[in-house]
């Protein structure tokens, strides 16, 4: 296919402009353009899940119907709310965006192991995000988790919208294995196992499980359709059916899927600080054994969802054990980023901010992930408010905090622009700011019981629901704003970004912003280790 | 660098000549392609282990109703379905070998092979259809006597369907990557990684099969 | 200790709330640390003026990183098991336990006593003597929860589950379905009823109306409920509307509703107006007059009622003993003015609960709390203040002053029915609602 250097003359040939027009960026292979395609899409749908929740709880804000008079409109929205969110935007997420763009640069080399899977992945989910927007005419109502018998038997759009699930489902495989065979095959000469940056591991860690568990929700949501259609009977217990089995094959991946969610933020909050802190990473091999390890233990604890569900005494006693041990991975990496800051030269970026957010938000996540692992505290916490404020806290305040960070922190190596510090700082006091007002009350709600999935709710729980929604006005404010600048500036700033404004030793930042289409003139040869700030001490560890 | 675009994959190239990748050399790319075919056969593993694990569930609450249900099931075809299968395997690997010779015809005969077993594979499957759809027990031809047979003819027909879908999925990709190709000479003992990745595909689905057929049709 | 998961209601409630302030004491101190660490350490060591100084290369520190990882591995283990002897308890009923079997469905709970006796909505169990509930659900997944108890269990179709617990104070306790369920999920409450003992035992043996009732046939028994569940109140059978439509001649009426479109009183619309009144109100009758009894009545009773329904056909008069709600034997001596009041208040014989809520909630009538000493408008515009005086009148002449957006939906049944000292003991009682 013909192209034209259409670059001018004083502007440097890159990725972005050595190709021009939008049949080029739909039919790219390149790692770069397809992190666009995704970051583009995922967007929307963030929006589209994020109007869900706005609307859900204008109607909490008050007790008694508000704007939503019929409790179906409520249950189809908080299942859209939950669909959109998981599926289609934080599962693709940073592996999909930011894995894509940075996995080849990072290691060195010009391109993921299979850059046609690549762009066919991506069409995949737009395949399967057409099959849930079809299923919209008949939105579904049984929320994310698809729980049997009311999925199997009620009457909105339910095969659909899980037959785009397994095909999104799809998508998120062909990455995963795209990604590991990169990991394993691409490095540049000298970059050893222990010479990645922990972006990588992480992304390998993540990688390894979309592989593994994506095939088991792909084919329960399969048996749900079969069950729909034909009646089979392996979960509808009306037809000898058992619908904890459905449970059991649900949760055993939608619990390492939180760790896919995770994963990567917590790979990129051990970028950024290393930079920020000018320091080497604290403890590098061991950040790296943690992601390995939570990637591993996150396969055993998926019946930590159903410990009144019906499991005998010994499963929940099993279960809730492992659960701690994935717990421990976790502390020691938050552990070891704050060492990272110790005797560092801080400065306060943007993409700093976030970072350390980001480890005040998940102490809280983690922490009251603790609740939620004893047993005798579950019974009482289980699906109450206390569940959705903790898993708002790990999914919202890590993943897409760990996100919107990555976005801010490679904005520069991406479009070779920069933003303006002040513009996007306020964004994060308000994202900041609203998040915690919008979650904190809900620890207290679930405290004094109030269930979750409640179109209305007794009056004695007001104060706190109101109090709740405006700070997800605040918190939604917080997003866009941060999310418009940077698109704003992405398509009309004019201040140009140096090639490493941040003085960064990663590979990636060696390279010229943007990058070009091979990423590198030359592949690099690594001589040192990771995250070789500082002065040497003489003293090793 | 250069701002022509250069294809991923290029086959312009002398037969028996392994393409040129863009962004690899020949031998990274041949370890790159044989360790995404085994991640992805892993993927396919855990999909079918969902079905297998979901039987044995509902067999040990259901365990009557399974025994007489799968009665019903024709074991003959199921072992000619097995016996087929097996020859199309071991066809597969000797085509393999044939790649690695560079003798494409062998190729060319030995997939061939491959993909009429795997056809008669599918005939005789429909005939195992038909029949159980005649005799009404089949999804939306219900016969009422049958229906407490439901829970593991539904298990048996995911199952079995699902992995039909597989072996139509595996024969186009001996005749697309492996026949086609070798009919314009394409494979030598330098380039023989699509026979290779097409075989193990093929393998996988015969692999499969060898773990439904007796629990379907012998344990029950 | 800590207080943070309320009321108690349970012997082992305690050992719940242990666990949890165990985790909230230690999460606290954790985050506080870690979070205070990192901005004292983002302080001392920021740059100055922009400007970047040395930084020690350092990599790691293998102690510390023992340190790190085997302290909080105890202090989980310590909790793990925290947690897990809190469990072991919600999981043993004793072996003496009265067993009680509990069916959830869509969307109601329906509870069956050894002896036969059935309620919906209500779950009536004695103080101090353990209760073991055997629960499977109807339709799709439920769950049981009582807050105050600190126990839970899902509610499965096609088997058996089952909690326990021993409630350690009598009082009326709210109880949740927490397992999504479909339209009417956040509706399928019930009422934890805790008793004295002898007052139990009573209430118990008093199966006599429900047992009368099953033995009915259907339109029998819906006569029987027109008068206790109070319909008769608001409907009349003779023609004449009161708050609600008549049943003379209801079965099968077509009309109009309050939006305009058309109704006919077939059995399902006659079943959703029971569960939810303001669904489809018809024309001309206040939108807000009708409490719902979602959760208060079985399948069998809405059957019954619609049986009877039917047989009102205009073809013979139909009679019914103007029966007086009972009242409860309960003893009130020794109580003051504001606990008789409340009392009185809580007797399903008053119906107060039925309309006015004590927690602020709007129903059919205003809520009782903040209710003394305000001022209100009346339906002529007319402001009022909300004293002795107009609580008295209210009680006995309720459409004298009606407050403006309510409907004239309360009874003209407490005439002779409530003494001057019961209205007196209910304004005490609504006085202590701040």
């Amino acid at each position: 296919m013909a192209a034209h250097a259409s670059a001018a003359v004083n502007e440097e040939l890159n990725y972005l402009n050595w190709q021009k027009g939008i049949w080029s960026w739909l039919s790219s292979t390149d790692h770069k353009r397809i992190c666009f395609l995704y970051l583009f899409t995922i967007l929307i749908f963030f929006l589209a899940g994020g109007v869900a929740a706005l609307l859900v709880r204008t109607e909490l804000a008050f007790a008694g119907p508000q704007i939503i008079t019929d409790p179906h409109t409520y249950n189809v929205l908080f299942t859209m709310h939950g669909v959109f969110m998981i599926f289609l935007f934080v599962v693709p997420g940073i592996p999909a965006t930011l894995g894509n763009f940075l996995i080849p640069l990072m290691i060195g080399a010009k391109d993921v192991a299979f850059p046609r899977l690549n762009l066919f992945s991506y069409y995949v989910y737009v395949v399967g995000a057409l099959i849930g927007a079809v299923a919209m005419f008949n939105p579904v109502d049984t929320g994310w988790t698809f729980y049997a018998p009311y999925s199997t038997t009620t009457g909105t759009s339910v095969s659909l919208m899980v037959l785009a699930a397994f095909v999104l489902g799809f998508s998120s495989i062909l990455t995963g294995l795209n990604f590991i065979v990169t990991i394993h095959q691409l490095r540049a000469p000298g970059m050893t196992w222990m010479r990645l940056p922990v972006f990588i591991w992480a992304s390998y860690a993540t990688a390894v499980i979309q592989t593994v568990a994506t095939p088991v929700i792909g084919m329960t949501l399969l048996l749900i359709i079969a069950e729909r259609a034909f009646g089979a009977g392996i979960f509808d217990p009306s037809k000898g059916g058992d619908p904890v089995l459905m449970e059991h094959l649900f949760w055993f991946y939608s619990h390492p899927v939180v760790y896919i969610m995770v994963l990567p933020a917590f790979g990129v909050i051990g970028e950024i600080i290393p930079v920020f802190s000018r320091k080497p990473l604290f403890g590098y091999k061991m950040v790296v054994i943690s992601s390995m390890a939570i990637a591993a233990v996150g396969f055993i604890v998926w019946a930590h969802h159903m410990f009144v569900a019906g499991i005998s005494d010994f499963s929940a006693k099993f279960f809730s054990i492992v659960t701690f041990l994935v717990a421990i991975p976790t502390a020691i990496k938050v552990f070891n980023w704050v060492s990272t800051m110790y005797k560092g030269s801080i400065s306060f970026k943007t993409p700093m901010l976030y970072a350390m957010a980001f480890v005040f938000l998940f102490m809280v996540a983690g922490t009251t992930g603790i609740y939620l692992a004893m047993l005798g505290v579950d019974v009482y916490y289980h699906d109450t408010y206390f569940v959705v404020a903790h898993f708002h806290y790990t999914i919202q305040g890590g993943a897409v905090i760990g996100l919107i960070a990555a976005l801010h922190f490679w904005f520069p190596k991406m479009t070779g622009k920069m933003y303006n510090e002040t513009v996007s700082k306020f964004a994060f006091a308000a994202l900041f700011i609203g998040f915690n007002l919008t979650f904190i009350p809900q620890f207290i709600l679930g405290m004094e019981g109030m269930p979750r999935r409640y179109y209305d709710y007794p009056a004695q729980y007001q104060t706190l629901h109101t109090i709740s929604t405006i700070g997800a006005y605040l918190n939604g404010f917080g997003y866009s704003f941060a999310l418009i600048n940077l698109l704003w500036v992405a398509l009309f700033g004019k201040v140009k970004a140096p090639r490493n404004p941040y003085n960064s030793l990663s590979l990636e930042w060696q390279t010229q912003s943007p990058p070009l289409h091979e990423n590198f003139a030359e592949i690099p040869v690594v001589t040192e280790e990771p995250y070789s700030y500082g002065t040497p001490t003489g003293r090793g560890h | 660098m250069s701002a022509v675009a250069h294809p991923i994959v290029d086959h312009n190239v002398p037969p028996g000549e392994p393409p040129h990748i863009h962004h690899m050399d020949t031998t990274t790319a041949y370890g790159a392609a044989k360790l995404g075919m085994w991640l992805f056969l892993g993927t396919e593993i855990l999909l079918f282990a969902v079905m297998f694990c979901s039987f044995a569930i509902m067999r040990y609450y259901h365990l009557g109703e399974f025994h007489d249900a799968s009665k019903h099931l024709n074991l003959w075809a199921g072992g000619f379905n097995t016996i087929v299968l097996l020859i199309s395997s071991f066809t597969a690997a000797v085509a393999v070998t044939k790649a690695q010779k560079g003798d494409n015809a062998g190729v060319v005969k030995n997939f061939g092979f491959s993909l009429v077993c795997g056809l008669i594979f599918l005939c005789v499957k429909g005939y195992e259809y038909s029949e159980k759809a005649r005799h009404g027990m089949f999804p939306f031809v219900w016969n009422s006597d049958f229906y407490h047979y439901k829970n593991f003819l539904g298990l048996y027909f995911c199952m079995s369907g699902l992995h039909a879908l597989h072996v139509i999925i595996g024969m186009a990709l001996l005749y697309w990557y492996g026949i086609r190709p070798a009919m314009r000479g394409r494979f030598s003992g330098k380039y023989y990684t699509p026979v290779e990745l097409g075989a193990l595909y093929w393998h996988l689905v015969d692999l499969i099969w060898i773990y439904l057929f007796p629990l379907l049709y012998l344990v029950g | 200790m800590l207080g943070l998961l309320g009321q108690q209601g349970s012997d082992f409630a305690h050992k719940v709330d242990y666990a949890h302030d165990v985790v909230t004491i230690i999460s606290v101190i954790c985050t506080v640390a870690i979070v205070g660490v990192m901005l004292y350490f983002a302080v001392i060591y920021r740059q100055r003026d922009g400007k970047d100084h040395e930084t020690p290369r350092i990599e790691g520190n293998n102690t510390l990183e023992i340190i790190w990882t085997v302290f909080p591995t105890l202090v989980c283990i310590w909790v793990a098991w925290l947690g897990y002897d809190s469990f072991i308890d919600l999981r043993t009923p004793p072996a003496n336990a009265m067993e009680i079997n509990v069916t959830g469905r869509k969307w109601a709970w329906d509870f069956t006593y050894k002896n036969g006796k059935k309620t919906t909505g209500e779950l009536v169990v004695p103080v101090d003597e353990p209760v073991k509930l055997v629960m499977t659900a109807k339709d799709v997944l439920h769950s049981f929860f009582v807050p105050v108890m600190r126990t839970k269990a899902d509610v499965i179709p096609g088997r058996y589950t089952y909690e326990w617990f021993r409630p350690v104070q009598t009082g009326d306790f709210q109880v949740f379905c927490t397992e999504y369920c479909g339209n009417e999920h956040s509706k399928m409450l019930a009422r934890l009823k805790v008793l004295p003992k002898a007052e139990f035992e009573r209430w118990l043996a008093d199966d006599s109306e429900a047992r009368k009732l099953a033995s009915l046939k259907p339109s029998d028994r819906g006569k029987e409920l027109y008068v206790s569940k109070q319909c008769v109140t608001c409907h009349s059978l003779d023609g004449t509307p009161r708050v609600g439509p008549s049943w003379l001649k209801i079965f099968g009426k077509e009309g109009k509703l309050a939006d305009g479109s058309t109704y006919k009183a077939d059995e399902n619309y006659i079943r959703e107006s029971i569960l939810q009144p303001q669904a489809k109100v018809v024309q001309g009758f206040p939108a807000m007059g009708m409490p719902s009894y979602q959760g208060q009545l079985s399948d069998d009773d809405i059957t019954g009622i619609i049986e009877f329904m039917k047989t009102l056909d205009g073809t013979q008069k139909v009679e019914v003993a103007p029966a007086l709600p009972k009242k409860s034997a309960a003893s009130t001596v020794g109580m003051t003015p504001a606990e008789r009041g409340k009392a009185l208040f809580n007797d399903s014989g008053n119906m107060c609960a039925t309309c006015h809520s004590i927690d602020g909630s709007a129903l059919v009538g205003p809520s009782f709390k903040g209710l003394y000493g305000r001022k209100e408008k009346i339906a002529d515009g007319t402001e009022v203040t909300v004293d002795d005086a107009y609580i008295k009148e209210s009680i006995y002449k309720p459409t004298a002053k009606i407050v403006q957006g309510y409907a004239p939906a309360m009874p003209a049944m407490y005439e002779g029915k409530l003494s001057d000292q019961d209205v007196a003991d209910i304004t005490e009682y609504i006085k202590t609602l701040k």
